[in-house]
């Protein structure tokens, strides 16, 4: 009986197909909008996650600060003793790398290049897992001695040298020049516009010697041992550094310490939220899309008067009028749900292939959808249907 | 429900002799209220049995379809009492009536009111629909049905591809698919040509004798209404004249 009604829904919806596709567009938009944007949402917090690993999970970003009270203007910066400190007194630690850095300028024959300058140690590749694309490490000898070497970042290579091979060359770094002993390979950009291979690496004492003229250490990074806790490595820090740098009992730190896997976390709720907002928007206009299905089913029971008093007269109950009616509209939301899914997904592939984001299509929301749409069918169908069925069979048999 | 169809089926069982199949008891009806009431139905006492095959006539607005309305308890009186195959109509939900309707009642109208964009056969299947046999069953009867319109060979003619003839000869079989007890018919000729009409009016009659379809017609046409034996005409709402021929 249930499949027979069935039957004549799908043979009323194909009688009529300008009209099942009109009434199911808003369904379709709704649906479409509500993938599109949770499968973009989805593959933007993966590329970001993907960045942040990238940089290191565990790692740790130590900086002098400057917030706290009385000496406010002066921060006063780290030293190698500081690193040294480090490396001996605080337990869990994988690895420390001090560094420094700025903007400045290279030059190779006639070509000038504005870049990042980063003096470091050998850590340094191994905090932020940068990977030799050709050439070598810093020597211990180069790093003790302050040697003027470098190690090179894809896009440097790219505007100084073309596809020559750099290493062995000899470049100028503000003043300084230098002979490129390795090259990385590239990370590419991140979400955020930056150009991670745009930037040049010599031993942290060469630039603190040549290029800045001083001894301090900017930053430095602290990678957790495998299976360290990283709140007991931030603790150690901290004891260690207020101590160090002589902070009162009660006076705020006047340093920095942040840790990057707590600042991802952080990122990813913020992503998560966006995504679910934006989500919702796009699950308004579902519900619209149900209005809409509301609207042309109250037409249609209008104009289907006749052949509403037609089934009732010759045998019909008002439930089999109800049942039909109810039945068109959950196919009408099914179908409009199912096509807004596939055509969703299909947008999807397209703007992420276009974009750089990875396709991350999730189940919950494709599941999500389908059952919302046939769902919304029933609940705005119901009202036509019910008008339906209790039309007076006399005067619809009448109705012109 | 169960109760008041068994009683009916019970009635149709027995031989029929001492009750009549239909028997309207002074049923009145009445529309709108205070200066614009109006009595479509003043009254109206009659009774038909089983087989019979009965014209009703009368003037424009005498209460002629308002009669068949009730008949075919698509309708109850204001006041007055029907009983059809025993049952008292007037006391039947809706939910009840039109399992009357589905089970006993055929209706044929001025207008076919066949489905659009459907197949003749489809349009004939649709009452059995609603009894809930199988497609095989509703195909096999619908067939049957068509074969006895004489439009076997329209099976897969969708109404807009038949003429009027040929729609209500699809009408007809679908009234007559379920083996009703009645066939309602209110002005069935009224949208035809004379020779359409004639042709039809032999099909109803053919029906009467040969299948003891009890037969109710409302005609304005004394020509139509001469293939029926007994004439009912109507005047304001009241009976003005019954009579059967010999
Ligand atoms: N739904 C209604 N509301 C108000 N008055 C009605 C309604 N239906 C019928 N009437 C009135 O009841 C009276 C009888 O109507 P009915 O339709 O039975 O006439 P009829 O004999 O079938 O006429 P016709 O030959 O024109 O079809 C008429 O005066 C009509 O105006
Ligand atoms: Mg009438």
């Amino acid at each position: 009986m249930y499949w027979t009604i069935i039957q004549l829904s799908l043979r009323e919806l194909r009688a009529n197909k300008m009209r099942t596709i009109l009434t199911a567009l808003g369904i379709i938009i709704g649906v479409m909008a509500v993938i599109i944007l949770v499968t973009l949402g989805n593959g933007f917090t993966a590329q970001i996650t993907k960045e942040f690993e990238g940089i290191g999970q565990n790692l740790i970003f130590v900086s002098p600060d400057s917030n706290n009270g009385p000496n406010r203007a002066r921060v006063v910066p780290f030293d190698m003793r500081d690193v040294d400190a480090i490396r001996r007194g605080v337990p869990g630690i994988e690895f420390v790398a001090p560094s420094n850095g700025s903007g400045g300028r290279v030059v190779y024959g006639n070509v000038n290049h504005d870049t990042v300058v980063i003096g470091s140690t050998n850590e340094y590749f191994k905090v932020r897992l940068w990977v030799f694309e050709m050439g070598r490490e810093f020597t211990e000898g180069e790093l003790a001695a302050g040697k003027p070497v470098c190690i090179i970042g894809k896009t440097v290579r790219d505007t100084l040298f073309g596809a020559q091979n750099p290493l062995g060359l000899k470049i100028r770094v503000e003043n300084v020049s230098c002979e490129v002993i390795g090259l990385l390979a590239p990370k590419g950009q991140t979400t955020f516009g930056n150009d991670e291979d745009d930037r040049i690496l010599m031993p942290l004492r060469t630039y603190q010697r040549r290029i800045v003229g001083n001894s301090d250490v900017a930053t430095i990074q602290v990678a957790v041992a495998n299976g360290q806790d990283a709140q007991a490595v931030i603790d150690g820090l901290r004891s260690l550094l207020r101590q160090r740098r002589s902070v009162p009992e009660g006076e705020p730190d006047n340093f920095s310490i942040d840790q990057v896997s707590a600042f991802l976390g952080e990122v990813q709720n913020v992503l998560g939220i966006m995504t679910m907002f934006v989500g919702a928007i796009a699950f308004v206009s579902l519900i619209v899309g149900g209005i809409g299905i509301m609207n042309i089913m109250l037409v249609s029971v209008t104009e289907r008067t006749r052949e509403i008093g037609i089934r009732l007269a010759i045998g019909a109950q008002q439930k089999d009028v109800l049942w039909q009616f109810l039945i068109e509209a959950m196919i009408l939301g099914l179908l409009g749900g199912i096509a807004g899914i596939v055509i969703g997904l299909g947008l999807s592939v397209l703007i992420t292939g276009l974009m750089g984001v990875p396709f991350i299509p999730s189940i919950g929301i494709i599941v999500f959808a389908a059952v919302f749409s046939a769902l919304f069918g029933i609940v705005f169908g119901f009202f036509p249907a019910l008008r339906a069925s209790r039309l007076n069979p006399i005067e619809a048999l009448r109705y012109e | 429900m169960n109760m008041q169809t068994g009683t009916a089926a019970n009635m149709r069982n027995a031989t029929g002799t001492q009750a009549p199949l239909i028997a309207f008891d002074r049923v009145m009806k009445v529309y709108g209220h205070g200066d614009a009431e109006v009595r479509a139905l003043d009254g109206v006492s009659f009774e038909i049995n089983r087989g019979e095959f009965v014209a009703i006539m009368g003037a424009s607005g005498s209460g002629k379809s308002t009669t068949l309305n009730i008949l075919g308890c698509l309708d109850v009186p204001s006041a007055g009492s029907y009983r059809f195959m025993g049952a008292a109509v007037e006391t039947l939900d809706r939910a009840q009536r039109a399992m009357l309707r589905q089970r006993y009642l055929g209706f044929v109208f001025q207008g076919f009111n066949l489905l659009k964009r459907t197949t003749a056969l489809e349009n004939v299947e649709l009452p059995m629909i609603y009894m809930g046999l199988s497609a095989r069953e509703r195909r096999k009867r619908a067939r049957e049905a068509l074969a006895k319109v004489g439009l076997a060979d329209r099976e897969n003619h969708s109404s807009s591809e038949l003429s009027g003839g040929q729609q209500q000869r699809v009408a007809i079989a679908r009234a007559l698919v379920t083996n009703p007890a009645v066939i309602l018919a209110d002005e069935p000729t009224g949208n035809l040509d004379s020779q359409r009409s004639h042709e039809i009016m032999r099909l109803f009659s053919d029906l009467n004798q040969r299948l003891k379809i009890t037969i109710l017609l409302v005609t304005h046409e004394e020509d139509i209404a001469a293939y029926a034996p007994r004439h009912m005409r109507f005047k304001d709402g009241r009976i003005a004249s019954d009579e059967t021929r010999a």
